[in-house]
């Protein structure tokens, strides 16, 4: 997989950790929440909290998902109303008072060149209103010190160990990216109000104990999505292929089932193109030699979708290009038993179906999707690559429009 | 960087690093091209020393070794390309490990998916380093027709190289972030009537180490190429480094290119679609940007796809040199009839209708070498080397033919014959009486020398730990000979040291005697470790073999052979000898039979 949203809690407690400072921080869901509060309850010098949703939702203070300055009794009743939106997971911290200009910028990215630093005395919400406080410093990997280091710790004021025990952090937890804002540092002390990290999801093997695992992406738009999304996502998840599924029209007419990473973005893309954008129902691939087994569940998902569609004509799409070592056959075989547990109520929709595919054993896999389809009055059309990739998709649009 | 024409003018010795069934692609393609032999050399691979493969109709063996520092000297030497398809946890220390044990390499292709950005980032250092090219991680390969197939680039099924027309040499540069779209894209040339010069695929990661500017400056070098196609995808920036080069004219061919992901501006949120780059995080990073900016720059760009395929259909009229690709259809046949063989050998077989063996004549071998000779080549499948390796099996071979009728061996033989019966159950008889007590201890003993020598283990400590076991030496002691009391035949075998210069084993199992000696006078080497150190000795220095050969020796029981063949002549010998003298069956008397 590729970059995946760090909860702030983890990214906190990581950086916190490196650059030895308290982390006072809790995770917070329904199931804790009065716990957290008693323990914090009770004279504190008056001290109030800060508490957010912690799903890497963007732009969550223009939403309304953090409050600031709260007291511990009121956060029970917050957290309820977010609930009530359907977010699961929040972070709560105390509240630390400070001035508005006290608030600095630090981000850090991995890129080719080196990390890239983009750094600004001023921070927070009005960083936005003044992108040309940023300034950028490359680091390149094999020289991280030096200069550069001092310039940017300079116009922080940030210490040198701070720095680079920050960059030693992202470096040995596998970051791609990281965003402080605003960041606090006072002469003796460094504080990150906000954190937000994107890790580099295919290194979790390589992490050390206590770092991250997959199990802290919290990710907001995975909650809400369909059971025959998240199917597929934990399909994705148990498999060495790479499996995926977005509902983006429930109530459509195109359904596609599509192969092959690049070859699925071109045939979505098609519809798209040529302004029929509206009537695609789903983006979903699979790539990477699925299984039998692993085919079959996949394709069940989709007829799902499609069977709760409510568009008066519907087709079923299924695609890809001339697969490198996807055995078509196999992967065939695995879709066509899916159809055939649902065929009854497919043909009672009316649904066609429409298949171009090439690669391993092509032959055998369009033989067998022909003669299946025919036999069952789905048939659109089955091709193999002496059709352009698009052109299905150009007759199942016809079908569609007719 | 990667040159394509310098590629063409090596020949491809490939090793591939992990199995797949890729292996077999390659070596299809290597045939389709008509080459004289395949292009892998060998696979590092745990389990088996060798992989079955076909080339042809032709079963073949792949050597196979555990670790790159297995592969003996010579093939470090020839390699000098390399296919890495091991999983994501070990490509970044396979990796470095291939460039820092192959001096001739040239590059290679990383197959893996899930390959860390900063492992990519590491290799790519490690790769300039080294002067080395590396496409991928993710990447399906590179493919120069007639010549290269390094990746399940064009296919693993051999008719699809067909369909693609894999096997003719043409112009066009196919360049690619995805690997599903290469083959597509491959697939529209072919339909175009036009052919490739080369295609590669940099893999969809967001650090392909071979960047798509690095591919682009490539297919401006290579002199066969005039036409470049490019499949791009939403998200990162590697098209405005392409954009930056045709406006500096540092790419002056002609670039046909589309850039997927339009539709992601259908999601609410812009979605991270099958490649790991694919993803815009701003406008830039747009598919529809991307275009736009590479339409101003000059190159020919598909609004849609099938805009696209008819701009590469438009092409202008290629001045191709078309290798007469005839007979394919038969050799192909010749692919999808082959057969898994029931029996492999390496040593001989009937050719041409002539019985023959190590890839001579039965009769010319029989005529020009001797019995000890053919032995010894037989039992290690190759010719031998050296005449020393001749003559020390031949002492061998007749100083253990027979050692008189009161051994075991020997003994159930003659019980057998008496008994009436056969030839050949006599001689079995006595043959699976052989083993650690008798006869069979020359294997055990060898494996005992090669552990000590090859581990650097001190005699004084070796003979320490097998004592600690309560264990005998093998090959140390005997019933009768004594330290002062010594065995002929030991002092006739050590003579045949001489032409040795090292004689690492034969010094080492003395140095073993020595202190075994001092315990127990009988304690001394026998013959059967006499033997063992002797061929070990012989077959490192004058055969060649490394101690990883000498081990797989040891594990195949070579060191008993000898001692079987020739003790086999004593048996026969003992049966005739029963038999000649007409001697009636065999009882103990019961007094030498004790009831306790």
């Amino acid at each position: 997989m590729a970059r995946a949203k760090l909860s702030e809690f983890k990214a906190k407690q990581i950086l916190t950790r490196a650059l030895g400072i308290p982390f006072t921080g809790y995770e917070i869901t329904s199931e804790n929440i009065h716990k957290v509060v008693t323990i914090n309850s009770g004279d504190k010098n008056n001290q109030t909290y800060v508490v957010k949703v912690d799903q890497g939702v963007k732009g969550r203070f223009k939403k309304g998902l953090v409050a600031i300055d709260k007291p511990i009794e009121q956060i029970p009743s917050i957290i309820k109303k977010w609930e009530q939106n359907g977010y699961k997971q929040f972070y709560l911290e105390p509240f630390i008072n400070h001035l508005t200009q006290e608030e600095k910028y630090l981000s850090i990215e991995r890129t080719r060149d080196g990390f890239k630093i983009l750094f600004s005395q001023i921070g927070g919400i009005n960083i936005e209103e003044h992108p040309e406080s940023i300034q950028e410093i490359v680091l390149p990997y094999e020289n991280k010190s030096g200069e550069d280091v001092q310039k940017i710790i300079h116009h922080l004021s940030l210490h040198e160990k701070s720095f680079t025990s920050m960059l030693k952090a992202f470096d040995d937890n596998y970051f791609a990216f990281l965003e402080i804002n605003p960041l606090l540092i006072n002469a003796d002390r460094i504080i990150l109000l906000d954190a937000a990290v994107e890790v580099d999801s295919s290194a979790e093997f390589f992490l050390s104990d206590g770092s991250w695992t997959s199990r802290d992406f919290n990710d907001y738009s995975s909650s809400t999505k369909t059971q025959e999304e998240k199917v597929v996502a934990d399909l994705a998840r148990h498999s060495t292929a790479a499996f995926n599924l977005t509902l983006l029209n429930p109530n459509s007419n195109l359904f596609m089932l599509l192969s092959g990473g690049g070859a699925s973005i071109v045939l979505a893309d098609e519809a798209f193109n040529q302004g029929f954008g509206n009537i695609i129902a789903n983006y979903g691939e699979s790539s990477g030699s699925p299984t039998t087994e692993e085919s079959y569940l996949y394709s069940k998902q989709l007829i799902s979708l499609l069977k709760k569609s409510t568009a008066p004509k519907k087709s079923l799409l299924i695609a890809g290009g001339v697969a490198n070592f996807t055995d078509v056959r196999k992967t065939f075989q695995g879709v066509i038993q899916a159809l055939e547990e649902e065929k009854t109520n497919l043909q009672k929709l009316g649904v066609k179906i429409f298949v171009r595919r090439g690669g391993p054993h092509q032959a055998e896999g369009l033989n067998l999707m022909r003669d299946f389809l025919q036999k069952n009055n789905l048939f659109g059309e089955v091709a193999g690559p002496e059709m352009i990739l698009t052109g299905i998709v150009d007759k199942t649009l016809n079908f569609i429009q007719e | 960087m990667l040159n394509i024409s310098a590629i063409r003018n090596i020949d491809p010795k490939i090793l591939v690093l992990g199995n797949y069934p890729v292996i077999q692609s390659i070596l299809d393609f290597d045939y389709l091209s008509r080459k004289q032999s395949p292009s892998v050399l060998a696979i590092i691979a745990s389990g088996k020393k060798f992989q079955k493969y076909f080339f042809g109709k032709q079963q073949i063996l792949i050597p196979t070794y555990p670790d790159i520092k297995n592969l003996p000297d010579e093939y470090k030497k020839q390699i000098n390309l390399c296919l890495n398809v091991l999983s994501n946890r070990r490509i970044l220390s396979s990796t470095e490990e291939t460039f820092m044990t192959l001096p001739n390499l040239t590059g290679g292709v990383i197959f893996a998916e899930n390959v860390p950005e900063k492992h990519a980032l590491e290799i790519e250092q490690l790769a300039k380093k080294y002067q080395k090219w590396i496409i991928g991680p993710a990447s399906i390969g590179l493919l120069i027709p007639q010549h290269l197939k390094l990746g399940v680039i064009g296919g693993v099924d051999a008719r699809q190289f067909l369909q693609s027309n894999l096997l003719q040499v043409g112009d066009i540069a196919v360049l690619s972030a995805s690997g599903g779209m290469t083959g597509e894209l491959m697939n529209v040339v072919a339909q175009s009537g036009r052919h490739l010069s080369f295609a590669l695929s940099f893999g969809g990661d967001r650090f392909p180490v071979l960047t798509p500017k690095d591919a682009f400056l490539t297919a401006e070098a290579d002199s066969q190429t005039s036409t470049i196609i490019y499949y791009g995808e939403l998200g990162g920036y590697d098209e405005y480094e392409i954009i930056e080069l045709l406006k500096n004219k540092k790419i002056t061919k002609e670039v046909i290119c589309y850039i997927g992901g339009a539709i992601a501006t259908l999601f609410p949120q812009s979605p991270q679609f099958g490649h790991a780059k694919a993803m815009a995080k701003n406008d830039k990073e747009t598919a529809q940007a991307k275009r736009k900016a590479l339409k101003s720059a000059g190159a020919k760009v598909g609004e849609t796809f099938n805009e696209f395929v008819e701009l590469i259909n438009q092409g202008k009229h290629e001045k191709i040199r078309l290798h007469i690709v005839s007979n394919l259809q038969n050799m192909m046949d010749k692919i999808s009839q082959r057969k898994e063989p029931l029996i492999t050998t390496t040593i001989s077989a009937d050719i041409d209708g002539q019985p023959t063996l190590l890839g001579q004549p039965l009769l010319d071998l029989a005529k020009n070498n001797s019995f000890a000779n053919i032995v010894g080549s037989l039992f290690l499948g190759r010719k031998l080397l050296s005449k020393d390796t001749e003559n020390f099996i031949d002492i061998v071979l007749k100083t253990t033919v027979d050692h008189g009728p009161y051994v075991s061996g020997a003994m159930n033989t003659i019980v057998t014959a008496r008994a009436g019966k056969d030839l050949v159950s006599s001689l079995a008889a006595g043959l699976l009486t052989i083993g650690p007590r008798f006869g069979g201890a020359t294997n055990e003993a060898a494996n005992h020398w090669l552990t000590g020598v090859s581990n650097n283990i001190k005699p004084e400590d070796f003979v320490e730990q097998i004592a600690k076991q309560g264990k005998r030496i093998p090959g140390i002691g005997h019933r009768k000979y004594r330290v002062d009391h010594p065995d002929p035949r030991v002092k006739l075998l050590l003579d045949y040291t001489k032409s040795l210069t090292e004689k690492r084993f034969t010094e080492y199992a003395l140095h073993i005697e020595k202190i075994t000696t001092v315990k127990k006078g009988n304690l001394i080497l026998n013959v059967d470790g006499t033997i063992a150190c002797i061929m070990l000795d012989i077959l490192s220095e004058k055969e060649k073999l490394t101690d990883e050969q000498l081990k797989q020796l040891v594990n195949a029981e070579f060191f008993n052979t000898l001692f079987v063949l020739s003790r086999s002549v004593g048996f026969i010998a003992h049966f005739l000898d029963q038999k000649r003298l007409d001697e009636g069956l065999f009882r103990l008397p019961e007094e030498l039979v004790a009831k306790i």
